[in-house]
């Protein structure tokens, strides 16, 4: 099972202090913290794209780019990747690169944002979202895949007899992961693939996210990509911890109470109950980590977030360095030990290069998924 | 076919603030009356009381966290599920009230469609009654529920003049809980189709189908 932690990328105002960091500040602090999350033994990092303030993370693999010179063993990914707004081309050429940089380090996760100006920003509309989300992807498999694709759809210019380089490190694209709430269709589009679903449950209750994972098994097996049991899952997670539950409460209620999302709300209490928000012991954040896999399943992928609502930069390394000391470790051993042998591991770039027996990057005739060919015009 | 097999799930949802409170008193005369109706039907019904009162924190938690939790998230499963609604506001500045319109607001989509539903209100004065048809009626024609014609409004003196049977509130109370009574015993009842919690969601539509649009 792999641990990480992933960020929103937010500037907020620290309102026990009034202090605010620069964008600057924070985007170097953010390397510092995947730093930090390899050091203390952490599998994932993973960062938010937006395009708009309060966020800084708008440019992705540049900032991933930078990580990867400077970690050896951390694997990269996004929470998520805009399938609806960015071209699928440049996500192809961006995420090819990355692979090659970091070698193989990578996987993205696909969103669709959760801010409508974005499309407008970009030239969309947001009716149009689940629509953009699998015709992009579409696209973005077969150039991934085909070393020419002659493709026409309805959200881009056709192209013909396009190459888009560089080719997937090994001839084996980044694994993708879906990532949605409440859509229906991308549960289905994860299955139909046979990628990760990941649900971003931070701030929904866990009878939502069982239904949604449990929906994405169940489909994943009607598509022939495996057991419901062994379909690629991920979950999101939030948690605060100090040595004395009763001191993480303190600490971080001024944060939870104006925090940009939830703020104004429901107490911490309320909040801690319904969602997976833990804020106490690491301890606490073990059991309540590893009890989420009764309702979901064995899992591949937890991911935490721990570094928004205006957190100062120390408290949050502090955090990371007792999830990779105190947690993770504990989380590891109890996932281990309940998951049976035929449910996979979270996929690698080395576990797929063997699995697609080391090819070197040649022309795919057919995406296996969708049967389209490079000849074929879509459509 | 037994009184049983037709029983009927009425659901009352209501946003008098006051105790004692004369949107819940209205709202009471109501459903004892469409009971009453539904009964000279042959038909049996459940009533179930959503006073949005006990509901407002969590009301505006799910408005800021965009999920409902507690007593709402039974609250909305329960209107969703229910076989005839009745609906009673008090008029707050020319309208129905802001707590009344927050729980229609976080109701899940397609909650009310088709479902018949009974409209009324209170205010101080009857200057106030059109609310119902200039308020209360678009908004559920909006979420597509079946509205039927009469719509009850009770100022503060309909309580005294006109509370004798057969006259005034009284008349239009029963006039209002007939027309709902014949549009509920007239369908079969909702199933038990609600997606509850817990409940396997339904599959998708096929990806293919996705692929090709």
């Amino acid at each position: 099972m792999q641990f990480g932690i992933f960020t929103v990328g937010d500037v907020t105002t620290d309102p026990t202090t009034g202090t605010t960091v620069s964008e600057h500040e924070r985007i170097k602090n953010t390397v510092e913290l995947a730093r930090q999350a390899e050091q203390v033994g952490l599998d994932v990092f993973a960062t938010g794209e937006h395009h708009n303030p309060p966020f800084v993370p708008s440019s992705p693999t540049t900032t991933l780019g930078f990580i990867a010179a400077q970690t050896d063993r951390l694997l990269l990914s996004t929470s998520t990747t805009l399938i609806t707004t960015n071209d699928p081309v440049k996500i192809a050429e961006d995420y090819a690169t990355l692979q090659h940089l970091a070698d193989g380090r990578v996987d993205l996760m696909m969103g669709r944002g959760n801010t409508g100006p974005v499309y407008p920003w970009f030239g969309k509309d947001i009716r149009d979202g689940i629509p953009l989300a699998i015709e992009n992807y579409a696209l973005l498999r077969r150039l991934w895949t085909e070393d020419v694709v002659t493709w026409q759809g309805k959200y881009r210019t056709p192209l013909q007899s396009f190459t888009a380089t560089p080719r997937p490190l090994d001839g084996v694209p980044p694994f993708v992961w879906h990532g949605s709430i409440r859509s229906p269709e991308i549960a289905e589009q994860a299955a139909y693939y046979g990628d990760g679903f990941f649900h971003n449950n931070i701030f929904w209750p866990m009878s939502h996210t069982k239904q949604m994972v449990a929906l994405y098994r169940r489909r994943f097996e009607h598509y022939g990509h495996g057991k419901a049991d062994q379909a690629i899952v991920g979950l999101g997670g939030q948690v605060f911890m100090r040595a004395n539950s009763q001191a993480a409460v303190r600490e971080f209620r001024p944060y939870f109470d104006n925090a940009p999302v939830y703020g104004h709300g429901p107490s911490l209490e309320e909040f801690s109950r319904e969602t997976p928000l833990t804020v106490g012991s690491p301890q606490q954040v073990v059991e309540r980590y590893a009890a989420m896999a009764d309702s979901v399943g064995d899992y591949q992928r937890q991911l935490f977030l721990i570094d928004h609502a205006g957190l100062p930069h120390r408290t949050v390394m502090e955090q990371v360095e007792l999830l990779g000391t105190e947690v993770v470790p504990e989380l590891r051993k109890i996932a281990a030990a309940r998951k049976p042998a035929h449910v996979p591991d979270a996929p690698t770039h080395a576990a797929r290069v063997a699995a697609a027996g080391r090819r070197q990057a040649t022309v795919h005739g057919t995406d296996e998924a969708t049967g389209l060919t490079a000849e074929k015009v879509s459509r | 076919m037994t009184l049983q097999d037709r029983r009927r799930r009425l659901v009352v949802v209501q946003a008098g603030l006051s105790q004692p409170s004369s949107t819940r008193l209205l709202a009471q005369r109501l459903a004892s009356g469409t009971e009453d109706a539904l009964l000279e039907r042959g038909t049996e019904a459940e009533v179930v009381f959503v006073d949005l009162r006990e509901l407002a924190h969590d009301l505006a938690n799910a408005l800021l966290t965009g999920f409902a939790t507690g007593g709402l998230r039974n609250a909305l499963d329960s209107v969703a599920g229910a076989d005839a609604l009745i609906a009673v506001t008090p008029v707050f500045q020319a309208s129905y009230s802001g707590l009344f319109k927050t729980f229609f607001d976080v109701l899940d989509e397609g909650s009310l469609r088709g479902t018949p539903t009974l409209l009324a209100a209170t205010a101080g004065t009857a200057r106030h009654s059109l609310v119902l048809e200039h308020a209360m009626r678009p908004m559920f024609a909006y979420l597509k529920a079946t509205t039927v014609g009469t719509a009850v409004f009770a100022a503060s003196e309909d309580w005294g003049t006109g509370g004798t049977v057969g006259s005034g509130l009284s008349d239009r109370i029963a006039v209002a809980a007939a027309e709902l009574a014949d549009l509920v015993a007239a369908r079969p009842s909702k199933a038990a189709s609600v997606n509850e919690l817990g409940v396997e969601l339904a599959d998708p539509v096929p990806f293919e189908q996705l692929l090709g649009r």
